[in-house]
């Protein structure tokens, strides 16, 4: 009795029916005008000349932080992947092991998300520009890493043997062999960082790091909801415009799909010298940001006194109630992946007969990546206790922002015809869709849905600041008491739960991708 | 409604009247009308290009065509979506790439033409256990298959067995109508004969066969057949009736070659 594809695809949306039920009990009915005062606002958005232009600069240096975070953790990325690659190591030493310790180094800065070495770094250096880009880069640099590393590893070396048999010098080899192959995966990987980069500058923005995410914050705190809609829409344009503009050159560099997380090896040809021609462009567009929003590498250096230890610290970080702060952090972990990779396919099922359902359904997704989930669990809170559901409801929206584009595009990749014969023979457009499509995307939706589940384990802390629950929202006390005992045993336990969910979703991952 | 009962005068199981369907340049279909009868076993001909997969496009609903109007056992496209289930529920097509969903069993398969009139939660369980095993089976035995490959996955069997099990299905669905686009193009040519013996003997009243074809080198046991040339009918004859001159006359100048 093993379920067919297509069914378990549906299987995470089973987590639905004990939040439905719980549902009730959290709703209290403070704040449903508010609510609708929020929905009407959406369709009359401030246009104040002196608002708009405070938007708009808020949403300027947050791009431009997003851009400086991610180039410079490209930078970090390409580098450390090729320290920490097996090949690379083989091939220049004849040792591999130094890769694998490198890579098991730099599972902790990738095990701790960006926002909590945001707040590090400013109760460290202080309210500076750079902060935001470092803490982008840290544990963006260490995932880029990974993935070079995989990438790298991944790749047939019978074309190295060959160069290096023939004489070739190491390097040349690797360049020659290898350089070629690997472009196409980490060129699609950056557009795709490039993206998340977007979402976390605006993430910090929100923390208080600068640009338009805190000015999202003080008009959603205030219920100044006209001129949060003009900086929300502003936010979608520029969001839509950076994917779309993502999408167009991966197709016309002919980069694998996203959800084809196995890259293939595909020439990039007459390509090379567009691609070149970018990178030129980038740099001086990097410089000049950089100028503009005052970011100095010199500012890191500039440590600021921590406050003394208070006495007996360690006793009070032990006597922390551990087991329920792990606990509800698991559980939320667990609901808001089950949201997230459950809901966008019934979703796409429950609007299947209507031409215009997919469209409203893309808009709705593009909100949920554009929203901070900090936002989401304030404008819940207004109708919902806080805890573990309103805080897994904001997390399960961001997210399924993202996995519902992924699907989609997958929709896209299966192709018509299975569904157009079922339609043909009088199958109703829902059945049609999750038998004809969902079957031949299933194991690579869901192994992406292990690899997001992952990502949304590092995610509970930016809800958990907020909507009080799980570890998140100790660390946030920890952080304001300047705990730093406290603040060191909670980051510990974080970065092994993260670097066990890490482990636990790679093997999901490879057992679905593997029977596939 | 009583023109679907089958008590009543049989109407054509298919009629389709001076149907046009526009084109990039040349239309791809003009003026082509043609009527099916319970019982007929009808082979279109043409050279490559000529519209036949237009045509049964048409014929089975997937494409609206901009003028002219297709008639299914005496009643029109249907506008109320549940009717027109009902409609294309009778209607089945063997695709020319068979179109069998790889992730599925060959029993989940047959049963996948039974979504027409299945509800949701069989639709579901039929993803978990397997349902209707008997009348699966049976599809199977008719299409000289064994019944064990019912819980095979289809990317287990061979090209000639899925060939088959593509055609259960067809038979699972349960149509009037039976539509085949060029199903013998990638066989050899005793696997070719044989499905066609098979498709031919399922045909009988009250259903109805067209089946395109790309030579004209397999047209015994057919009833009728018809000449499509750029988009136009060219003849619309019993089999005897046919000269060797007009089938190269329908094929003259494509390069392909007339048994």
């Amino acid at each position: 009795m093993r379920p067919a594809p297509p069914l378990l695809v549906l299987l995470p949306a089973l987590v639905l029916l004990p939040v439905l039920l719980m549902l009730p009990q959290l709703l209290h009915g403070g704040g449903w005008d508010l609510i609708g005062q929020f929905a009407w606002a959406a369709l009359t958005p401030a246009t104040d000349p002196v608002v708009v232009q405070s938007l708009l600069r808020g949403l300027g240096i947050t791009a431009g932080m997003a851009l400086l975070g991610w180039a410079l953790s490209l930078l970090l990325g390409l580098g450390l992947g090729l320290l920490s690659s097996r090949l690379i190591w083989h091939t220049l030493s004849g040792a591999a092991a130094p890769a694998a310790l490198i890579r098991r180094l730099l599972a902790l800065p990738r095990s701790i998300h960006e926002l909590i070495w945001g707040l590090l770094l400013l109760q460290l250096i202080g309210q500076r520009p750079a902060v935001a880009v470092v803490a982008i880069a840290i544990p963006y640099g260490a995932l880029v890493a990974r993935v070079v590393s995989d990438l790298l590893d991944a790749l047939p070396t019978r074309g190295l043997e060959a160069l290096r048999t023939a004489g070739a010098p190491a390097t040349g080899a690797l360049l020659t062999a290898i350089g070629p192959p690997l472009l196409p995966g980490v060129i699609s990987y950056s557009g795709y960082r490039l993206e998340c980069a977007l979402r976390s500058a605006t993430l910090l923005g929100v923390f208080g790091l600068g640009g338009l995410g805190n000015e999202l914050l003080l008009t959603l705190q205030s219920l100044q909801f006209h001129e949060l809609w003009s900086g929300l829409w502003l936010l979608l344009a520029v969001m839509l415009t950076l994917e779309s503009t993502i999408a167009l050159l991966r197709r016309r560099w002919s980069m694998p799909r996203r959800l084809g997380l196995a890259a293939a090896a595909v020439p990039v040809g007459s390509r090379g010298r567009e691609i070149l021609l970018a990178l030129a462009l980038l740099l001086p567009v990097l410089l000049l940001v950089a100028g503009a929003l005052e970011v100095k590498p010199t500012d890191l250096l500039q440590w600021q006194p921590l406050p003394p230890l208070a006495p007996q610290g360690w006793a009070t970080a032990l006597a922390l109630p551990w087991p329920s702060l792990i606990g509800s952090t698991l559980l939320l972990t667990l609901i808001a992946a089950g949201l997230a990779v459950g809901a966008a396919p019934l979703l796409l099922l429950a609007v299947a007969p209507w031409p215009w359902g997919r469209t409203l359904l893309q808009l709705l997704w593009a909100f949920g990546r554009l929203w901070p989930p900090p936002l989401t669990a304030l404008l819940l809170l207004f109708v919902l206790q806080p805890g573990v559901i309103a805080a897994a409801l904001a997390l399960g929206f961001h997210n399924l922002g993202i996995l519902g584009r992924l699907l989609l595009e997958g929709c896209e990749a299966a192709g018509p015809a299975t569904e157009q014969a079922l339609l043909c023979s009088g199958t109703t457009p829902r059945l049609a869709l999750l038998y004809g499509r969902f079957s031949a995307l299933a194991r690579t939706y869901l192994a992406y849905g292990a690899y997001r589940s992952d990502v949304i384990l590092r995610e509970t802390v930016v809800v958990g600041l907020v909507a009080g629950s799980g570890l998140g929202s100790q660390l946030r006390e920890s952080l304001s008491g300047f705990a730093w005992d406290q603040l060191a045993a909670l980051l510990a336990v974080y970065a092994l739960l993260t670097l066990v969910g890490e482990d636990l979703s790679d093997r999901g991952r490879q057992r679905l991708l593997g029977t596939a | 409604m009583s023109a679907s009962s089958p008590a009543s005068p049989p109407n054509p199981v298919l009629e389709l009247r001076d149907i046009h369907v526009a084109g990039r340049g040349q239309p791809r279909l003009e003026g082509v009308s043609l009527t099916l009868a319970a019982g007929e076993r009808v082979a279109l001909l043409g050279p490559s290009g000529a519209g036949k997969s237009t045509l049964l496009a048409v014929a089975n609903g997937l494409l609206v065509p901009q003028r002219g109007a297709v008639i299914w056992e005496g009643l029109p496209r249907a506008r109320q979506a549940g009717r027109r289930r009902r409609q294309q529920a009778r209607i089945g097509t063997l695709w020319q790439e068979l179109r069998l969903i790889e992730e599925l069993t060959v029993q989940q398969n047959l049963n996948a033409a039974r979504l027409a009139r299945w509800s949701w939660p069989r639709a579901l369980l039929n993803l978990l256990l397997p349902l209707e095993s008997e009348a699966c089976a049976a599809v199977l035995r008719r299409m000289d298959l064994d019944p064990e490959l019912l819980s095979q996955p289809v990317t287990a069997l061979s090209g000639g067995q899925r060939q088959r099990v593509a055609m259960a299905r067809l038979l699972r669905q349960e149509p009037t109508l039976l539509l085949a686009d060029e199903p013998l193009a990638s066989l050899d040519p005793r696997l070719a004969e044989e499905l066609l013996g098979l498709l031919l003997r399922e045909a009988e009243a009250p259903r109805a066969l067209l089946l395109s074809l790309h030579r004209p080198d397999l047209l015994a046991g057919f009833d009728r057949a018809i000449g499509l040339r750029g988009g136009r009918l060219q003849f619309d004859l019993p089999l005897q009736a046919i000269r060797p001159e007009q089938l190269q006359e329908l094929y003259a100048g494509s390069g392909e070659l007339v048994a």
